[in-house]
């Protein structure tokens, strides 16, 4: 006979079998039939059971290898960990960005001596486009001084 | 160097005579930054935010806008010196109630850096009045030099890297503390707030988040810092704060007209208990000095006057009445203290005219 399978929580004889994907990674929890219904597990509309499956589930998805703070810290924090986090949790930070910012992209000012690429490239596509329109316009003289910063935003942007 | 300097100073906001503004009492911008390389001060140990501290501290200091300015270190300060701090919006709560935090402060108090808050560094210009051009001038050239000075954690995508998912990008919040009685009195508020949160803004109480809106004054901030330019949350938030600054003197017009008499006899009979309450607690005071603030801008009681009541506002509160007694008070000790304070101030008071 099978070993019976123990509760995640306590050491019960586990009856209640929950699946849950969390980025793409499954998880597995095990619960005893007190457990179950203490975290609400029979009523899949109650949050008590994401704690449930936090609590029960100790390895985290995803740890920043810089300063060892994970994605389940950022669930009971709200706060990252170090500057090198949104390397690690940027991608699984984009909606959350979307729903708080409206915006996952910065357009702003950067320390001097930072040249920020995205930016440049944004504005090189931009001025490729006005220049392309200048032309078709005959506006020639818009056309050239578009030329100038294209191949001035060119020149920056290649790798030196 | 004590806070007692920082009570004693002639500062921007206390005594820049003519500096003050009818309904917009300051502009502020405040910067979030952090080094490079380091856990944020939330996740940092206990040795990595004292090298924080110092690094910055010692950044800091070495930059112009701080020469003969003021270093404070939370931990060798008492309670009564840390809420100080807080009343003038100097340095938060939260940076008050940490061991590690520092302040490093101007010596007109304009510019002021928070170390060790949520985010390693926090800097914040602030200018009596509506000033967001110029405000932001000045944070723009503290934040460059702070730039040049340590290396700031930046990313070419998602901009300064931040604590909180809300400050990332710029770290830009920019605010406008703003005095609302007509709109208050109106009964208009609630909408004002919910058209202001519609669009991106918050709105909060005199000392921030969570706060109260003390004496009808409301603090206006940017929510977004992703995704737009510097330039552009400062024109959204200029815009509504001009509109916003329209529909106060409007609901002003509008009660002066069909309350007549009656209106001018709420401001008088304010500047009368003022004058000679013997007890006054703190709220009732903002209240009654709001009223005097509408006086001064309408004409009511002379402009000129008006540096002195947003100075009776900062000073009423507590931690302050209790820094000028140099000692602790409970309760009553602090309103009764607090109404010598407002009677002396006002003895020379002019008597309230109908508006101009």
């Amino acid at each position: 006979m099978a070993k019976p399978i123990r509760c995640s929580l306590c050491e019960e004889t586990a009856t209640v079998h929950l699946s849950q994907v969390v980025h793409g990674k499954v998880t597995k929890v095990h619960l005893c039939e007190s457990c179950a219904q203490k975290g609400g597990a029979t009523d899949p509309a109650v949050f008590q059971l994401a704690d449930a499956l936090a609590a029960a589930t100790p390895a985290p998805a995803l740890t920043c290898p810089h300063c060892g703070f994970t994605d389940l810290d950022f669930r009971k924090r709200g706060r990252l960990g170090c500057p090198a986090c949104w390397e690690t949790f940027g991608e699984a930070l984009g909606g959350l960005l979307l729903k708080v910012q409206h915006e996952t992209a910065h357009v702003g000012r950067a320390p001097a001596g930072v040249i920020p690429l995205a930016r440049l490239r944004r504005r090189l596509e931009d001025a490729r486009a006005e220049m392309a329109k200048a032309v078709a316009a005959e506006d020639y003289e818009a056309a050239a001084r578009l030329r100038d910063e294209v191949a001035a935003l060119e020149r920056q942007l290649a790798p030196s | 160097m004590s806070v007692e300097d920082i009570l004693a100073a002639e500062s921007e906001l206390t005594h820049l005579l003519g500096a003050q503004q009818a309904i917009v009492l300051s502009t502020r911008i405040r910067l979030a930054r952090n080094l490079a390389g380091l856990p944020f001060p939330g996740w940092a140990k206990v040795p990595q935010r004292k090298e924080i501290a110092d690094r910055c501290v010692t950044a800091l200091e070495a930059l112009p806008k701080f020469r003969r300015g003021h270093v404070f270190r939370m931990a060798e300060l008492g309670d009564r010196d840390r809420a100080v701090l807080v009343e003038r919006h100097l340095v938060s709560k939260e940076l008050a109630g940490g061991k590690l935090g520092a302040a490093v402060i101007s010596r007109d108090q304009t510019c002021s850096v928070m170390v060790n808050e949520e985010d390693h560094l926090r800097l914040q210009v602030v200018k009596a009045g509506w000033h967001l051009r110029g405000t932001w001038h000045i944070a723009e050239q503290l934040d460059d030099a702070l730039g040049a000075a340590l290396p700031l954690a930046f990313s070419d995508r998602l901009g300064y890297l931040t604590a909180c998912p809300t400050n990332v990008g710029t770290g830009l919040r920019a605010s406008a503390m703003v005095h609302l009685p007509g709109l208050c009195l109106a009964g208009h508020m609630d909408k004002v707030t919910r058209a202001l949160n519609q669009d991106g803004l918050a709105v909060r109480g005199w000392l921030g988040e969570g706060t109260e809106a003390a004496g009808n004054v409301f603090q206006i901030s940017n929510q977004q810092t992703l995704g737009l330019s510097e330039d552009a949350i400062l024109r959204h938030l200029g815009g509504w704060i001009k509109h916003v600054v329209e529909q106060e003197w409007n609901a002003r017009r509008k009660l002066a007209e069909e309350e007549g008499e009656k209106f001018v006899d709420r401001l008088a009979r304010s500047l009368g208990v003022l004058r000679s309450a013997r007890l006054l607690t703190s709220s009732e005071a903002m209240n009654m000095l709001s009223h005097l603030r509408l006086a001064c801008d309408l004409g009511c009681l002379p402009e000129e006057r008006r540096h002195l009541v947003d100075r009776l506002m900062i000073e009423g509160q507590p931690a302050h009445v209790q820094a000028r007694a140099g000692q602790e008070l409970d309760s009553d000790g602090r309103d009764r203290r607090r109404a010598a304070v407002v009677r002396e101030a006002l003895k020379d008071f002019p008597e309230v005219a109908p508006p101009a």
